[in-house]
């Protein structure tokens, strides 16, 4: 088949903090330094930019100031300098305060954003730049030349929901480049093929994640001063789970709500939403929110595992730079700032190597090294254990990341762990003979003021794709209906905070998985839990997705 | 004055015409009213129109308008208005209005004020309503006064039976002024899937299901409510999913969006991806088991129960008739 190809000296993969720092990055060089200017292109599977860009979000702005020293005058959208910190201990019915707020949790100097907003900003300024910036187009498949990465091609658009063409097919284009980068996030569809294709996990830990599902709400504007930082631990959690609350006041009375957990957890029938839900009912935090609104809903991994799961990020004509790469620092709960710049580290090793003609794995390595001698290294070294240690528990956890802090981390020999999907158990383990029915374990009936079910949530994503397309979440159905349904109870249906996922149950007939794969808000919870690995998430027609404006 | 761009299709005037008019007679305030219908030939048209209580009813003809291509109708478009100078053009936001209206309204260098769902005040004080973020937000906007404004409402938004009729107008044939030479479009026959595609936001009554219909054999029963009440069937998200029913019946944020007279929801839980496509219907029926479920609230009548049992009942009532 003809397919449209289009040349690059770089091309960008993803439109996110860390993609669109390396394209200003590579713009900067190419001011300051003579020579040919390299043709760079960016491409983004959002309609625009920062529409699927979701995060807490407090920004550490060291990176950014790096970047673009004059931000503030440029506009940034910093919403709220840092003001206080606090962190509570949550039971079911109170709250304790932590006297002494964890260094890793103080963040003066640091600003609360939305990450939507902040990269729409980020896009501004790399299209005055003159640069090619594609919304709308997903990455689908990494092109190979042997083990050399020389591009990507884009998805096909115009595909009906079986496989057929529509009158207004188009078929995806091949962007060729000198050297790639790959920055399509958490557990990147494309980053995902290079791993597997290229063995980059090779001598790794196996990568850690968590998921985070938020909510902007407004409030009566009295409530909460403007600059407020808030992160609980305890409840609804229990013991054994890791994950907990964020609670960031903007201004103008929006508060920004979520609830992150560790995609490790071994209960096969606990349901994060759930437990999102069961925070809201908590009395600490039904008095923030009551008589407010819920505006924005959204959800979205994120990699914990830290330095020592960070896959080898440079190839034969590739690069891989910000979440894709695991470049996030859990105990801070940070990573924007992390994305940044390694995208900075990135353009500058692309830059380089193109200049010296050699695009090579061997070439590319200079990467690794600016990484080495970067603040990210400095950064995330000295706590690469605190996430396995979570594995033990809470307590365990705590006390790992406080010496690891106290030692620089320079102690132990590194922690060992399983990939989080692997520690859930099976009905028949953890409920022995007496398996409860298949609701989740920690199920709450929504009042649907503040706390709702999955799908009035996903209305509230604004996520929206086109109807007519292939289902982009791929599964098994086979291991789904004989192994995971009578093993685990389809753990997708209570994992996914989209409700993507349904089992329908006819009389008469087997149990049978319907994905609503409409709904999904491209979170890549399904394709990093599923006990036996049998989804798989590949982008859907270029612009479909959530709108996750103000998050 | 103000110009309604009324629509026809072969020969027959587009329901959603009448309630362009109604909106326009909303705004009017005292303002004449023009009503024109672009096409081949439409002095008929126009004459069904000039019942209402308008001022003048236009059969704006040229033959390259008899097939629709965006240019030749926003050419015709512009040159009405550029020799009579409305205040606003009013049109309902039909398939055809969303392709041209955007385009009239660049060309003219004005205000497109699209999918309005309210007008509040008259002439030159008047506000529109508008849905945003797919009707979770509603924007009130006031156009700046800078030439005519371009206002397209939502379908059902303005009830057609509530025209003022009784005026006098006349009808005027008018030539189009059309250069074909500058029309970029060229016009196939329709598509096979075209011909077959329901406009639901015409129809008067609409029977839905949902999941509560259980299995695609039930579905004659639905089909046989519906004729016995001459109404279009329609769906919630997984019975179109599942290919049961096509597409292009669903309701709700990822489907249609509909304001019929009578609305039966059959099954249908009441997911607010649904209500938003449906909300505006003026008398809104369920049936569903769940005593809890959110269509109730939205619902003028409700029926807690199982449709296999109703719905056959209504069936055998409405035969008798």
């Amino acid at each position: 088949m003809e397919r449209e190809t289009l040349e690059v000296d770089v091309l960008i993969v993803g439109g996110g903090p860390a993609g669109l720092s390396a394209a200003i990055r590579l713009a900067q060089l190419q001011q300051s330094q003579a020579g040919e200017p390299l043709s760079i292109a960016v491409l983004e599977k959002a309609r625009e930019a920062g529409a699927h860009s979701l995060s807490g979000a407090v920004l550490d702005p060291s990176a950014l100031r790096d970047l673009i020293p004059d931000f503030e005058a440029k506009g940034a959208p910093l919403a709220a300098p840092v003001q206080r910190d606090h962190v509570y201990v949550l039971t079911e019915k109170s709250k304790f305060r932590l006297p002494i707020v964890p260094p890793p949790l103080r963040n003066h100097g640091h600003f609360i954003i939305s990450l939507s907003a902040f990269v729409r900003w980020l896009s501004t300024l790399v299209e005055a730049e003159g640069i090619d910036f594609f919304t709308g187009f997903a990455g689908q498949e990494v092109l190979f030349d042997g083990t050399r990465v020389v591009g990507v091609r884009t998805g096909d658009r115009g595909v009906g929901k079986h496989a057929e063409h529509k009158p207004n097919y188009e078929p995806g284009v091949d962007i060729r480049a000198k050297v790639t980068i790959f920055c399509d996030g958490v557990r990147g569809n494309l980053t995902k093929q290079l791993i597997r294709a290229l063995v980059l996990d090779e001598g790794k830990e196996p990568e850690q994640y968590a998921v985070g599902l938020k909510e902007l709400w407004e409030i009566p504007k009295d409530r909460i001063a403007p600059g407020t930082v808030m992160h609980t631990l305890g409840y609804p959690l229990r013991q054994d789970e890791f994950g907990g609350a964020f609670i960031y006041a903007l201004p103008e009375g929006q508060l920004a709500l979520g609830f992150v957990t560790g995609l490790d957890y071994a209960d096969p029938l606990f349901d994060p939403h759930m437990a999102f839900n069961r925070l809201k009912q908590h009395p600490f935090v039904k008095t923030l929110l009551d008589g407010g609104t819920l505006v924005r809903y959204g959800a979205k991994a994120l990699p914990e595992g830290g330095w020592n799961t960070v896959p080898r990020s440079y190839m034969d004509g590739g690069l891989i730079a910000g979440d894709a790469a695991s470049f996030m620092n859990s105990m801070r709960l940070k990573g924007i700032h992390l994305a940044m710049r390694t995208g900075m580290l990135a353009a500058e090793s692309a830059f380089e190597a193109i200049r010296a003609g050699d695009t090579s794995q061997a070439g590319l390595k200079r990467y690794q090294a600016k990484i080495d001698a970067s603040p990210v290294r400095a950064e995330l070294y000295p706590v690469r254990n605190v996430h396995q240690a979570f594995g033990y528990g809470l307590f365990a956890g705590m006390a790992f990341a406080g010496l690891s802090i106290l030692t620089g981390g320079r102690w132990l020999e590194d922690l060992r762990s399983l990939p989080g999907y692997a520690r859930m158990k099976t009905l028949a383990w953890y409920y022995g003979l007496d398996v409860p029915t298949l609701k989740p374990s920690n199920a709450v009936a929504p009042d649907r003021r503040l706390t709702f079910d999955k799908l009035t949530n996903v209305h509230y994503s604004g996520t929206a794709h086109e109807e007519d397309q292939p289902s982009h979440l791929l599964v098994d159905t086979e291991v789904c209906s004989s192994r995971c349904g009578p093993e685990y109870g389809h753990p997708c249906t209570r994992f996914c905070p989209a409700n993507v996922y349904e089992i329908l149950r006819e009389p008469g007939q087997p149990p049978r998985l319907q994905i609503n794969a409409s709904n999904c808000v491209h979170c890549k919870t399904c394709d990093i839990m599923d006990p036996y690995q049998v989804i798989t998430w590949v982008p859907p027609e270029g612009g479909g997705g959530p709108q996750y404006n103000g998050m | 004055m103000i110009l309604v761009l009324a629509e026809q299709r072969g020969g027959t005037l587009n329901r959603a015409s009448w309630e362009a008019v109604a909106a326009a007679q909303a705004l009017a305030g005292g303002m004449p009213i023009r009503v024109a219908v672009m096409g081949e030939s439409t002095a008929a048209q126009a004459g069904e129109l000039a019942k209402a209580d308008v001022a003048e009813a236009l059969a704006v003809e040229h033959a390259a308008l008899a097939p629709y291509t965006p240019d030749a109708f926003t050419m015709a478009a512009q040159a009405l208005i550029a020799a009579s100078s409305p205040t606003f053009v009013v049109a309902a936001h039909t398939y055809q209005a969303r392709d041209f209206a955007p385009m009239l309204a660049a060309r003219l260098r004005t205000t497109l004020v699209s999918d309005v769902i309210g007008i509040s005040g008259t002439g030159s004080e008047a506000t529109f309503t508008r849905p945003m973020f797919q009707g979770k937000l509603v924007a009130t906007v006031r156009p700046r006064p800078s030439g005519p404004c371009v206002i397209t409402v939502q379908i059902g938004a303005f009830r057609a039976d509530a025209v003022r009729m009784g005026g006098s107008a006349t009808v005027t044939r008018v030539a189009a002024e059309i250069d074909a030479a500058a029309i970029r479009q060229k016009p196939e026959a329709p598509f096979q899937e075209a011909k077959q595609a329901v406009d639901l936001g015409q129809a008067e009554r609409i029977v839905a299901v949902g999941r509560g219909i259980k299995s695609q054999e039930h579905l004659p029963l639905v089909q046989k409510l519906a004729a016995a009440m001459d109404a279009e069937v329609a769906a919630s998200r997984p019975i179109c999913d599942n290919g049961w029913l096509p597409m292009d019946r669903q309701i709700g944020s990822s489907g249609q969006t509909v304001a019929p007279k009578l609305y039966m929801a059959l099954g249908i839980s009441g997911a607010i991806q649904h209500l938003v496509g449906m909300k505006g219907s003026r008398t809104i029926v369920a049936i569903n088991k769940d005593r809890d479920a959110p269509i109730f609230e939205v619902a003028d009548y409700g029926i807690v129960g199982d449709l296999f049992e109703i719905v056959p009942a209504l069936i055998t009532e409405l035969e008798k008739k």
